[in-house]
């Protein structure tokens, strides 16, 4: 019988100084913080960049989904870099395309667009978590 | 296959096809049996970010040199690009509606942007940048760029 999944892990890019890697970690904020707290976990790209023992164990114990910025996908590379499993890769640039209208601006402050983008986001990790939670979903990498 | 004029500057390597044209911002063109190929650079991709939307100027389009041809919007700017030739779109790449990355992941082949007719090619090319012209223009832009970093 499957070990039932009790957290998932949420990572996204630290493209600091660009609106879509804001719009990333906005995203990451609203799952963890708002919409699914408790189920999951951020974890801060820069812990898994610099090593960091606790961090990688918990990344390497838990499913991940990685949010990246940009095509460089630097959070999907240290997930898997960390030992992790990743459930499923998001790229904003990926939905900016799906919302066209909803363009990012600004970066210490994402314009009103830039922050509905990130709840379109935050409620598409937040089908694969659920998913995850539940075990209709996941498990392989994207 | 095409062959390659490159230079790194800073982390980045840039190339440059031998085997077409270029006007000034990076614009390719590369005549084909009377018609000739559109697209962007490979320094041109590099400095301007992930493509996120392309808009070409649609088929039946007459455009002279100079005039807007494409708009691109990436993760970092919405750029305007100018043709390189006179002449009538007769063809856009379809990937640009659905998978404008193209552009930077294969600048020099799937990532092209149109194919126009034109009249006097020959005449047209003198007025362009050869590979070598623009490879020291691109050079000399790219080390500006890194100036900034």
């Amino acid at each position: 019988m499957m070990e039932k999944i009790q957290k998932v892990m949420i990572v996204p890019c630290s493209g600091i100084g660009k609106p879509y890697g804001s719009v990333s970690r906005e995203a990451a904020y609203e799952v963890t913080e708002d919409l699914r707290p408790g189920q999951t976990q951020l974890i801060p790209l820069a812990l898994l960049v610099l090593g960091d023992e606790a961090c990688r164990s918990i990344v390497a114990s838990y499913p991940a989904v990685t949010i990246d910025g940009c095509k460089l996908g630097c959070a999907a590379k240290m997930v898997q870099q960390s030992g992790g499993t990743i459930a499923q890769e998001f790229a904003v640039l990926d939905v900016y395309r799906r919302y066209k209208d909803l363009k990012p601006q600004g970066i210490a402050e994402l314009n009103e667009a830039g922050q509905k983008l990130a709840r379109v986001l935050a409620e598409e990790v937040t089908t694969v978590v659920d998913g995850l939670l539940t075990g209709n979903q996941g498990g392989e990498n994207a | 296959m095409s062959d390659f004029l490159e230079t790194t500057v800073d982390k980045f390597t840039f190339k440059v096809a031998t085997d077409r044209f270029y006007n000034e911002e990076g614009v390719w063109a590369k005549e084909e049996t009377g018609r000739v190929r559109i697209g962007l650079s490979d320094f041109v991709q590099k400095r301007s970010g992930d493509v996120a939307f392309a808009e070409i100027k649609p088929a039946g389009t007459v455009v002279a040199v100079g005039g807007e041809v494409a708009v691109i919007e990436t993760i970092k700017v919405n750029v305007t690009y100018s043709s390189p030739v006179n002449g009538k779109i007769v063809e856009v790449n379809p990937a640009m509606n659905d998978a404008p990355e193209a552009i930077n992941q294969d600048p020099y082949g799937s990532g092209w942007l149109a194919v126009l007719e034109v009249l006097d090619w020959e005449m047209q090319k003198v007025k362009l940048l050869d590979p070598q012209a623009y490879f020291k223009i691109m050079k000399s832009q790219a080390e500006e760029e890194a100036k900034k970093l």
